[in-house]
């Protein structure tokens, strides 16, 4: 007889940072060496915004580890012949082999030169899930660094599937790469098509969930009824494309219906540009001798520099100033003895003259009188006037906030979108404080996303610094270094360390497709291509033509869990460890990301919670390797000493770095980082090794809140937020003109057009009718109806599409099966619940199964996530209808800053009887 | 006495499914046998549309239809309120199934796995032979409440004495606790509340109670109540 074996039972500290809102702790159980469950980890209840609560998407991760489908080794490519139709006629080879291969190709392209005979670097990386991959790389970054330049224009969608618009406007304004309310606060919020509630992660939809049963607010206009509408108070069935109507409308029933002192005067006055004066050409009236902005002092009834002590600035009207300059592009100076200046607010109110909401109704659908009630009920819940203490300072609080969804807040009308809904934060006070519409990470501004408050710093004209590309005549770079041409093109992308991913990445495909940018050369295809955690044949636009681009590609690296769309091109394929095989410390808490905003800040263990199945190697490990076999190992371990892996090993305060001549184990790199990190958290008081974090999984400190909110940083600084008139972008905009016209580019010429210091209005059904005809042969009236998507909280940036859970659990949220339309458009078209329809826009079609609900407009149909598969395991057997294939990409589409939607102009075909 | 109920507040769920995907965890259920799951449910005609998401499972009635119709005694019905399954009685007859009007039970017959026809390492490890061709539904993790209680712990306060779904629920509209304890979390939040029990009407006093604020524009329990059924059938 033996003894019963009690099972060996363990429960491991770990992190999903499967999205941008991560990460969060959770723990994984294991009995016997077997991960068997995912749960929270309540060790942070109290600290974490959501008691250490993880979503429904880390608990596929178990069956991530153990998927028969994965890549379990190694493998190349036999056949050389690329194509969505080949047989790629993989080979199971051994790690030496495959980083022989890899490193190989690297070393014969260095031979030949980081750059190619255009200027792009000859290597690129390709990832996705708005950067979260590079939470899972570990040390590869480093040698990315040590190689040189390399190319990340070849997006996976990005500015197509993000809130481009709002990255670029949203971190001048007020270092918001991306906005959220300050929820646990906020009364009243009135949302654009923002689906907090499967977007905002855990603690977006626990604080939403907390602030709805304490009476918040939130209206939602959106074309149809998404899991957020549905939390809603109202949800407002807005016609697509016309959130910029509706935002106008209110902004005009503030700025024409209401008396001004019923706004904030007094943050109008301090805090913005409102009273700074603008000249006949448009920019601003400045003092002949110091250049500084004029505003027009109701004290002493003349104009005077914007910083003039104890002058009481005019916010509205036009005024007669004596002796002013105004400077425009090229430093193009205008002198007058005499001269009419309005206000920035004044022009903002001649903007929106004839704006009304009679206006808005007739171009949106929604009642004039429900459009001045939620204006008016968001005026009400804005408290002007009243403070809220916080750690012992005192700042006003504006429970209000006005927020937009994706699509909205890219493409064109976007600038006019996100500009609106930050003005209707500005003109009651609620911009960076308490209760209000807050900013979270930099990423254009600074190159550290962590703490944004220490990128407020004073700039010119008494705004806060920004760089942006330089499109001056010395600086302007005529040459694009990228395939997307960021550095030439979108000068609002900056300089900084992630400047590239702000270029338009559409235009890179249509660059090597040859289908833009016809004055430039057609780019080659990069030597080597680095690909991981994305899938842009399925996620970019357009997805048909993206394989033929990648088939042209000479050599594709692939670190890749499952074979899929993007990988069937490649000529390596190495499998890494996935997230519960794998090690990484990051950062969690502080200010960081969408309604993520914690009262505590430090660092958390990714770990690996069973040894890495079948041959799948950590990422850091196979940096490592490469780094030695391509000669990079001394500049690849400075980098990690530098400060890539999350933070530098070495400062005035402390040395944990590594030798730059010899090869360091995952592990010693870890260590290093795990030491650095709770030196700099503790002040030094704790040293903290990787065993500790592999123990204890994070370590933390408190975070004030304070640093939630920048109103006070400019306050102290005498600064203002760069509203509402957009002087310098308008200059930048007329360089970039002159740059780019010097240099034979007049493609560019509509894009341009949107450089304009206060975005008018644009019918923008109207622009998509007139891209459509222009771009294709067919009749804009032919296709009726908008084809949107919608957010999946189950799927989105997990590239989990394969996982059998995830499919499971998303099929009970409605509309992931098929295409959602209208029961009633249906039955006038003949189409019953679970029919077969194909939906065709101009550029492709896709079938799938009709799902009727009344929760969405008649001219709108719904595909939620990304499908489309035809290669990935499982995901192809699902044979769902895939939005990306209809979207068409061309520059019509682009707006001034490179992005574009992801919907398009579709109509909707009966086939037959459903299964 | 202590009778064990959940509240699910309708006005904080997003039909995110976590609690479903816990709960898949936490009883090693095969695919699709979903012991918690939320529905999502919409009435109305555009514009004037509502949609809701509303947790689902075994109610743990404190009269079970289920009960009284199974002929081999295997459902069963605890002091603490908690609706039970033998597996060893159980005869798979699905009369259980078919009697329950929260069509909370579901009947697996041969294995069930992830990916095909072999269980991957975690189904293995936690594959159980008991549960094919018996009825099984949820048990409100009978298990972990016994053996937090066992621990001296409160089930719906204590994690470890806590079902699997409540803990998980990241909009915290799911709870668990005494409903006899007049102080506890449940009873505090029916007292605070305006709720309502699915189906009351047919007498079977469900141990799962829906919290359903009254001031909402939504219209009303009774309406819910319906529009669950259609979803359901």
């Amino acid at each position: 007889m033996h003894a019963k074996v009690e099972p060996e039972v363990k429960r491991v500290s770990t992190y999903c940072y499967q999205c941008v809102n991560g990460p969060d702790l959770l723990t994984v159980e294991t009995v016997d060496g077997v991960a068997t469950k995912i749960e929270p980890n309540f060790d942070l209840k109290g600290e974490h915004p959501a008691d250490g609560k993880v979503c429904v998407k880390p608990f596929g991760l178990v069956q991530k580890l153990y998927n028969p489908d994965r890549i379990k080794r190694p493998m190349k490519r036999t056949n050389p012949k690329k194509g969505r139709h080949e047989d790629p006629g993989w080979v199971e080879i051994s790690w030496d082999e495959a980083l022989d291969i890899v490193a190989e190709k690297m070393n014969a392209t260095r031979a030949k030169g980081v750059m190619d005979e255009n200027g792009n670097p000859r290597l690129a990386f390709t990832t996705g899930g708005a950067a979260t991959p590079f939470k899972y790389m570990g040390s590869f970054p480093a040698l990315l660094f040590a190689w040189g330049p390399f190319d990340q224009s070849l997006g996976a969608g990005g500015t197509v599937k993000c809130y481009h618009t709002e990255h670029m406007f949203g971190e001048l304004w007020h270092r918001a790469f991306t906005i959220l309310p300050d929820t646990p606060r906020c009364e009243y919020i009135i949302s654009f098509g923002m689906n907090i509630d499967a977007s905002g992660g855990v603690t977006g939809v626990r604080r939403h969930a907390d602030a709805r049963k304490r009476g918040m607010k939130r209206i939602q206009f959106e074309p149809h009824l998404s899991v957020t509408g549905a939390n809603a108070a109202e949800w407002i069935p807005i016609k697509t494309k016309t959130d910029n109507a509706v935002l106008y409308s209110m902004l005009h029933v503030l700025l024409h219906e209401t008396p001004i002192d019923k706004l904030d005067v007094p943050f109008l006055k301090n805090r913005t540009a409102s009273p700074y004066l603008v000249g006949p050409k448009g920019f601003y009236l400045r003092d002949p001798e110091t250049t500084k902005p004029l505003m027009w002092d109701n004290n002493t009834n003349t104009a005077v520099p914007y910083d003039q002590a104890d002058a009481d600035p005019a916010l509205v009207g036009t005024f007669t100033v004596t002796g002013a300059i105004e400077v425009g592009a090229d430093d193009e100076t205008w002198r007058y003895d005499s001269v009419e200046g309005a206000t920035g607010l004044e022009k903002t109110r001649q903007l929106l003259a004839g704006k009304t909401p009679e206006w808005a109704e007739e171009i949106s659908e929604v009642p004039a009188a429900t459009i001045r009630r939620i204006t008016n009920e968001y005026l009400s819940h804005a408290h002007i006037g009243e403070t809220e203490i916080v750690d012992g300072r005192e700042l006003p609080f504006r429970p209000v906030a006005t927020v937009l969804g994706k699509s909205v807040n890219n493409g064109w009308g976007a600038y006019e979108c996100v500009w609106a809904h930050t003005m209707m934060q500005v003109l009651v006070g609620a911009l960076e404080v308490p209760g209000g519409m807050l900013g979270s990470t930099t990423h254009v501004a600074g190159d550290t996303d962590w703490e944004r408050s220490l990128t407020v710093e004073a700039g010119e004209d008494g705004f806060m610094t920004h760089t942006f590309t330089p499109t001056d005549k010395e600086g302007w770079d005529a040459n694009p270094f990228t395939r997307h041409a960021h550095n030439s093109l979108t000068p609002m992308g900056g300089d900084k360390m992630g400047a590239q991913l702000f270029g338009s990445t559409t235009l890179a495909w249509l660059r090597l497709q040859g289908r833009a940018a016809e004055s430039w050369p057609k780019p080659n295809p990069p030597d080597i291509w680095f690909l991981y955690k994305c899938n842009p044949a399925i996620s970019h636009s357009e997805t048909d033509r993206m394989g033929e681009v990648m088939a042209e590609f000479p050599f594709v690296a692939a670190f890749a869990y499952t074979l899929d769309e993007s990988n069937h091109f490649a000529d390596v394929i190495m499998p890494e460890a996935t997230d519960l095989e794998s090690d990484q410390l990051h950062r969690i808490g502080g200010g960081h990301y969408f309604e993520n905003h914690w009262e505590s800040e430090g660092w958390a263990l990714r770990q690996a919670v069973i040894e890495p199945m079948h041959e799948a190697k950590d990422f850091s490990w196979i940096a490592n390797e490469l780094a030695r076999r391509t000669g990079l190992l001394e500049a690849y371990n400075g980098a990690i000493n530098a400060g890539v892996c999350g933070i530098p090993l070495q400062t005035d305060d402390y040395d944990f770095s590594l030798d730059l001549d010899r090869e360091h184990s995952q592990d010693e790199i870890w260590n290093a980082v795990s030491k650095s990190a709770s030196h700099d958290l503790t002040g030094g008081k704790e040293i903290l090794d990787l065993d500790w974090f592999r123990q204890n999984g994070f370590k933390t400190r408190p975070y004030s809140r304070l640093n939630w909110y920048l109103y006070h940083k400019l306050e102290d600084l005498g600064l203002r937020f760069e509203l509402p008139y957009q002087e310098r972008y308008y200059r930048m905009g007329k360089q970039l003109a002159n740059r780019l016209h010097e240099t034979g580019v007049h493609w560019w010429d509509k894009q341009l057009d949107e450089y304009r210091p206060l975005p008018e209005f644009e019918d923008l059904n109207r622009l998509w009718d007139e891209i459509i005809e222009r771009n294709h042969d067919v009749k804009a009236a032919d296709y009726p109806f908008w084809l949107l998507t919608g957010r999946s909280m189950q799927y989105a940036w997990g590239g989990n599409v394969g996982i059998q859970l995830m499919k499971e659990v998303a099929d009970n949220v409605y509309g992931h099966d098929g295409i959602v339309m209208n029961a009633g458009k249906a039955k006038e078209l003949g189409i019953e619940d679970g029919d077969l329809i194909e939906v065709t826009s101009p550029v492709n079609s896709t079938r799938g199964y009709a799902r009727l609900r009344q929760g969405v407009r008649p001219d709108v149909v719904v595909m939620i996530a990304q499908f489309g598969q035809w290669k990935m395991p499982f995901a192809k057997d699902l044979k769902r209808p895939g939005l990306n294939a209809l979207v068409p990409m061309n520059v019509d589409s682009l707006d001034g800053g490179g992005s574009s939607i992801d919907g398009t102009k579709v109509y909707v075909t009966r086939i037959g009887a459903g299964l | 006495m202590t009778r064990y109920v959940m509240i699910a507040d309708l006005n904080r769920c997003v039909g995110c499914q976590t609690c479903t995907a816990a709960c898949r965890h936490t009883n090693a259920t095969p695919p699709g046998v979903q012991w918690r799951k939320v529905l999502d449910v919409e009435w109305g005609d555009f514009p004037d549309v509502q949609r809701l998401f509303m947790p689902v499972g075994c109610q743990h009635c404190a009269d079970p239809p289920c009960m009284h119709v199974c002929p081999s005694t295997a459902t069963a019905q605890r002091e603490d309120g908690i609706v039970t399954i033998d597996y060893d009685l159980c005869i798979g007859c699905s009369y259980c199934t078919v009697a329950c009007p929260y069509q909370a039970r579901y009947k697996v017959d041969r294995p069930e796995f992830a990916y095909g026809d072999l269980p991957t390492e975690n189904e293995a490890k936690r594959f159980d032979e008991r549960t094919l061709g018996v009825a099984q539904k949820c048990t409100f993790c009978s298990d972990r409440v016994d053996a937090g209680v066992e621990q001296g712990l409160t089930p719906g306060i204590d994690p470890e004495a806590t079902p699997g779904c409540v803990n998980a629920c990241i909009a915290d509209a799911l709870s668990f606790g005494d409903i006899e304890d007049e102080n506890s979390n449940v009873s505090e939040l029916l007292a605070e509340n305006t709720w309502f029990q699915m189906h009351a009407e047919l007498g079977t006093e469900p141990g799962f109670y829906y919290l359903w604020d009254a001031d909402d524009k939504r219209q009303g329990t009774e309406r819910v109540n319906i529009d669950v059924q259609d979803t359901q059938e």
